[in-house]
């Protein structure tokens, strides 16, 4: 699908996300970037990547709900402290599925082209981290073959050392690529420019009406966006806004195109 | 000839270097030929490659003086991406030189910053993709490649920008036989209908030597040029063919190929075959092994015996298997039916087998040699001493160096050191040879060869014929994830098209070194 889409399906979530910290309106959210991360994700490399993210999400959520413990303990506290967690526990997976089904290279060939360095740094930036996990793994498992014990926190320099430093030198090959091979004489081309296709129409429009929906009911302060923790109270829902959510997973529903990538 | 590129009197050293990598190196690398750049590890290859479009001195600092042209424009002036459009780089690791991450993009990098036109890009791409035999992976990401497919892709996406010059630091080591010889085979067609001069750096030079129409020899940072058979005995004690031209006192021009060997070569009857019987204790044993990634299978029916006493080297394409049954033999891959058994039970990944892995640098983390090998003796609880380990593979003088000072090829023999270390009944590695020049792979086969003989067991997996008909006892091959082969060296060699080392091709089943035929030759011989 057009990276465009996707950058629309994650513009729009994420504000749907920001607006809200009831749990009948981030289920769904969640629901939906789980289920579009499982149909359009990109191969099952960056599937590994949605799940540190899932997995981070989780660890906020404990994180934000036991800070609660510096402060006094109430009931009314912990339900406020959880639900920020969960909201932003929501928001890291729909980041997550953004970064298995669209290739960073191909957003940010939309972006204008004086605009063309900044964007390909933030590229370059984003591939760090599937490229660390990729490092990590290998560097877990080929010290494991040489007869470490690699649950041992002793051994950390173990993993830390060839992975810091096998980072910076390809930092170096990177550059010295990229600089070989014409980076930085200005004037540009573009090659193969992604087609809208309808199937991107309707993720757009469909991801932008939600957020819509969100927005306007976050201004007129109806729907039960944010539940009330003080004094605390059973979040409420509207159907409508419940269908909004899901309304993210839409893409799921549409056939893949044949460069579906 | 007119010349491609020039260099006078070019010196330079690396930033706190006290020796210089390039001692006033002046030579003309002509237009429209394929060079072949020869020489030990830590000769100063990769330098001189990287001079030649400026990343020395633009990206290594250091001291540089003299001049290089390429084209007629001076690489100290012009920064690397202002010779983007004449000269292309393909180092030695393309994985990390990969910028964006669909292959058809990676090939169309260079062209996007060279503001070529988009329909002349779309058939480049497809040249490029068809030149290199990797259409089908347009659509993959770069990082799921193997080391063969990278191989190919950054060739590819050298050849796009349709630079009038290819600079390829060792592009073939990770190929299969036959994948080398097509890619090979390609560049010459470069040289030959479009007049690009290709240089080429590589240590197997039983693959690349026929193709090479000049060659660069280079020792301690000196650098000559001249017509391959005067230039790589010199330089370089393979291929094969050259080294039993020495010992069996050939008179010069030493022969480079199968072909020219041929010519010279006296008759030999087969030598006479005797079966070696199979005696040593199984050390680890797989049984109607399968196995694959999700639904994709990638071994099947495997079964595989790795004795006290054998060196099995195990061949086949890229993507026959061989790396997938290695993670099995070691236990770090579950297979999806059948065992694999050491004492009749699992094996303990590290303790039971060891395996050396494809990338040294992703195990090396002291600061010395000799700290590396003692901190896989302090985890496996050894009574070895290091100096013992590394004694036998021969680098004990390296005891003191930095691992990340050291070249690629002595990097290996530091790696295989850490993972000998172990203790384990059973040595697995997973392509040894790359980046190993004639002298570090001597070692490696000493190695190899001591262990055997003290009741050791060892599999390789590997492209490399030569080292196969050197130090195996057995060859197993793989195709399509099954056993196609399994026997000794002379008959699973000597029956291949693909995979028989020169001096089979040259005198036939049965001969397999030039060792072996240097004794057996009769001394009358011209």
């Amino acid at each position: 699908m057009h990276p465009g889409a996707w950058l629309v399906w994650v513009g729009a979530a994420g504000l749907v996300g920001v607006t809200t910290t009831n749990p009948f309106y981030l289920l769904p959210l969640f629901a939906a970037a789980y289920l579009v991360h499982s149909r359009h994700r990109r191969d099952d490399r960056h599937a590994r990547a949605f799940k540190i993210f899932v997995l981070f999400g989780l660890l906020t959520i404990v994180t934000r709900t036991s800070l609660v413990l510096f402060d006094v303990v109430t009931r009314e506290s912990t339900a406020h402290a959880f639900l920020e967690g969960l909201r932003l526990a929501v928001l890291l997976s729909v980041f997550g599925t953004f970064n298995s089904v669209s290739d960073p290279f191909r957003v940010l060939r939309l972006a204008p082209r004086r605009f063309h360095e900044p964007a390909l740094a933030a590229a370059l930036a984003l591939s760090i981290a599937p490229r660390t996990i990729d490092a990590v793994t290998q560097v877990r498992e080929a010290q494991k073959l040489r007869g470490m014990d690699t649950r041992r926190w002793r051994s950390w320099p173990a993993l830390a050392v060839p992975v810091l430093e096998t980072g910076m030198e390809e930092a170096d090959v990177l550059a010295a690529s990229m600089d070989a091979r014409g980076h930085g004489r200005g004037r540009r081309t573009r090659y193969r420019p992604d087609r809208w296709t309808w199937q991107a129409g309707v993720t757009a429009s469909a991801s932008a009406s939600a957020a819509v929906l969100f927005v306007g009911s976050a201004l007129a302060g109806e729907g039960g966006l944010i539940v009330s923790t003080f004094p605390l109270r059973w979040p409420e829902a509207t159907t409508v806004l419940v269908a909004g959510a899901f309304s993210f997973a839409v893409p799921v529903l549409l056939p893949l195109g044949r460069e579906s990538s | 000839m007119k010349a491609a590129i020039t260099f006078r009197e070019v010196s330079f050293a690396y930033p706190d270097a006290e020796i210089d990598a390039l001692r006033e190196v002046t030579l003309d690398v002509p237009e429209g030929a394929f060079v072949l750049v020869t020489g030990a590890t830590g000769a100063g290859k990769s330098t001189f490659l990287r001079t030649m479009n400026g990343l020395v001195p633009h990206f290594s600092g250091g001291r540089f003086r003299g001049r290089v042209e390429v084209e007629g424009r001076d690489t100290v002036s012009s920064a690397p991406r202002e010779l983007a459009d004449v000269i292309a780089y393909v180092p030695q690791d393309p994985a990390a030189a990969f910028v964006v991450d669909r292959v058809e993009d990676e090939l169309a990098y260079a062209m996007e910053n060279l503001a070529v036109e988009p329909a002349v890009m779309r058939r480049r791409v497809e040249e490029s993709l068809d030149l290199l035999g990797i259409e089908s992976l347009r659509a993959s990401s770069v990082r799921s490649l193997s080391g063969g497919e990278r191989q190919r892709v950054a060739i590819a996406a050298a050849l796009t920008p349709g630079p009038r010059i290819l600079v390829l630091d060792e592009p073939t080591s990770q190929l299969d036989p036959q994948g080398a010889e097509d890619v090979l085979a390609a560049l010459q067609r470069m040289v030959h209908d479009l007049g690009m001069t290709v240089v080429v750096a590589e240590h197997r030079l039983e693959r690349v030597a026929g193709f090479a129409d000049l060659a660069v020899g280079c020792a301690a940072g000196r650098f000559e040029i001249g017509a391959p058979a005067s230039v790589i005995p010199r330089y370089a004690s393979g291929p094969p063919v050259a080294r039993l031209a020495r010992l069996a006192g050939w008179e010069e021009p030493l022969p480079l190929t199968v072909r020219e060997a041929r010519r010279r070569a006296p008759r030999l009857a087969s030598p006479a075959h005797t079966d070696i019987p199979v005696t040593g204790r199984v050390l680890l044993g797989a049984a109607s092994l399968d196995a694959g990634y999700g639904t994709r299978t990638v071994l099947r029916g495997i079964d595989i015996d790795v004795r006290a006493g054998e060196v099995i080297a195990l061949m086949g394409r890229n993507g026959s298997g061989k790396s997938t049954l290695l993670r099995c033999l070691v236990g770090l891959h579950e297979p999806s039916a059948g065992t694999v058994r050491i004492d009749d039970r699992p094996p303990i990944p590290g303790r039971d087998v060891g395996l050396c892995p494809q990338e040294p640098d992703s195990i090396l983390f002291k600061d010395t040699v000799r700290d590396e090998v003692a901190a896989t003796i302090g985890w496996s609880a050894t009574p070895d001493d290091p100096t013992s380990i590394l004694q036998l593979l021969g680098i004990e003088d390296l005891a003191a160096h930095h691992p990340r000072d050291l070249s690629a090829g002595e990097r290996l023999l530091v790696a295989t050191a850490a993972t000998v270390a172990t203790g384990a009944a059973v040595l697995l590695l997973d392509e040894p040879t790359r980046g190993l020049d004639t002298s570090s792979k001597t070692k490696l086969s000493n190695f190899l060869r001591a262990r055997a003989a003290s009741g050791g067991g060892t599999v390789f997996a590997t492209h490399d014929v030569e080292l196969a008909a050197e130090v195996a006892t057995r060859v197993v091959m793989l195709a399509g994830g099954e056993v196609i082969a399994d026997g000794e060296p002379s008959l699973v060699l000597g029956d291949s098209a693909v995979f028989a080392p020169q001096m089979t091709r040259v005198f036939g089943p049965g001969w397999l070194t030039a060792d072996q035929v240097a004794d057996a030759l009769p001394a009358e011989v011209p």
